[in-house]
């Protein structure tokens, strides 16, 4: 444990959303780091946007210094709290799987824009064509990683990482746009089965702001 | 003796040049497997994620570009020399990523001339402006001595040094209005190491 006096001051901006910036919030609250959890409300994020050096959100701040990028962020928590896999190899691996992750959400993006009716389009057909083949693409190999890491509720080695998180949050918010997609991937399942058995985690999840997404 | 080192990839630069620079100018020896088509399509479904370059380590593997080349630069100290520059190198590999995608259909793209004026105007010309003048404020702000970030050479530093050679020789002049990347992209090239490895290396076109 660190002193307080000895850390810096977080401070997360993002969209009031799960998205890419819960795994950073998990990350906070899984090693009991104080952060301020900024949420800008989407109608203002035209006026902000100025505010934010890279026009993008999530942003971190550390000691009000800001970096963008999602991924950086988690990765950069993750190393500071702990979530990083036991060696440099699990590490690289830990990284492998939330860029495909990232991969998997980016195609994922013409089926949600469809569902959550910000894009004209046939919800059914975008299912058909975009969502399920993405999501059996994807996670064919995610519940093969689990399995080859022993099926023990971890996608690399034997600590939560925060892929675990990541993934875990991702399998939560397309289960709530097409229940059961994904019964055929039951070691996924027991990944986030893991991660959301954790009393902290479990906390955070009943009493965080509800989205859709 | 056992090479612990090998890399997957096919015959070109792509996505396993800057894997094959850390690897040069580290002075670690490796094997360079460049596979053929053929060859790949009974490799593939033995790879993790059906995808090249794959690193294989003491016979363990890994895939996706960018986790390779961070965890080779964080072997031979090429990844930043604080987790905060690691940190700044991952924001810029990451902000470049994203204006790669965006600017693909715009390179190498072989229709009609009007059709290539169209995608340069309408994508890579906007894909260029919304990115280099972030990498510019990154340079200033995270960079010096020639590097975009810290003050020696980073993986970030190889990426984007690869890139712009693709595609200033592709379109020469596309970058004269970012001179602050075009210097740092030119003191890249200029590593003595970095370049005895741009002249000995296998000449592909991309």
């Amino acid at each position: 444990p660190v002193s307080l006096l000895a850390m810096p001051s977080y401070k997360l901006n993002y969209f009031d959303a799960r998205g890419l910036g819960e795994v950073s919030r998990q990350l906070f609250i899984l090693s009991g780091t104080p952060y301020e959890d900024n949420r800008i409300p989407k109608d203002q994020w035209p006026a902000l946007k100025e505010k934010y050096g890279f026009g993008t959100l999530p942003v971190l701040e550390v000691d009000g210094k800001q970096i963008p990028q999602s991924l950086a962020i988690a990765r950069y928590l993750a190393k500071e709290f702990g979530f990083y896999g036991a060696n440099a190899f699990e590490a690289a691996w830990v990284d492998a799987l939330a860029d495909q992750a990232k991969d998997f959400l980016s195609e994922m993006r013409p089926y949600f824009v469809i569902a959550m009716g910000m894009a004209e389009g046939d919800k059914d057909k975008a299912k058909a064509e975009i969502a399920l083949p993405a999501i059996k693409k994807h996670f064919d190999l995610f519940e093969k990683a689990a399995k080859d890491n022993g099926s023990n509720g971890h996608f690399v080695g034997s600590k939560l990482s925060y892929v675990d998180i990541l993934i875990s949050e991702f399998v939560f918010s397309i289960d709530s746009f097409m229940p059961g997609s994904f019964d055929a991937f039951p070691t996924v399942l027991a990944v986030r089965a893991k991660v959301t058995s954790i009393p902290a985690i479990k906390e955070w999840i009943e009493k965080r702001p509800k989205t859709v997404t | 003796s056992m090479l612990r080192y090998k890399l997957i990839y096919f015959p070109i630069r792509g996505r396993g040049e800057v894997a094959r620079q850390l690897f040069y100018l580290a002075g670690v020896p490796f094997k360079d497997d460049r596979i053929t088509i053929s060859e790949w399509s009974s490799l593939k479904a033995k790879t993790p994620f059906g995808q090249l370059p794959v690193l294989e380590v003491d016979g363990h593997q890994l895939a996706q570009s960018f986790a390779i080349f961070r965890y080779l630069a964080q072997e031979f100290g090429f990844a930043g020399d604080s987790p905060l520059e690691a940190l700044w190198v991952d924001v810029t590999a990451d902000q470049h990523k994203e204006y790669e995608n965006k600017i693909k259909p715009a390179l190498r793209f072989q229709g009609s001339e009007e059709e290539k004026e169209q995608l340069m105007r309408n994508v890579a010309e906007p894909a260029r402006d919304k990115y280099f003048p972030l990498l510019e404020k990154i340079a200033e702000e995270h960079g010096s001595s020639g590097h975009f970030v810290g003050a020696s050479l980073t993986w970030v530093d190889l990426l984007i040094a690869e890139h712009a050679s693709i595609l200033l020789k592709q379109f020469p002049g596309f970058l004269d209005r970012y001179p602050t990347v075009l210097a740092i992209v030119d003191a890249i090239l200029s590593t003595p190491k970095l370049k005895e490895w741009l002249e000995k290396r296998p000449d592909t076109a991309f």
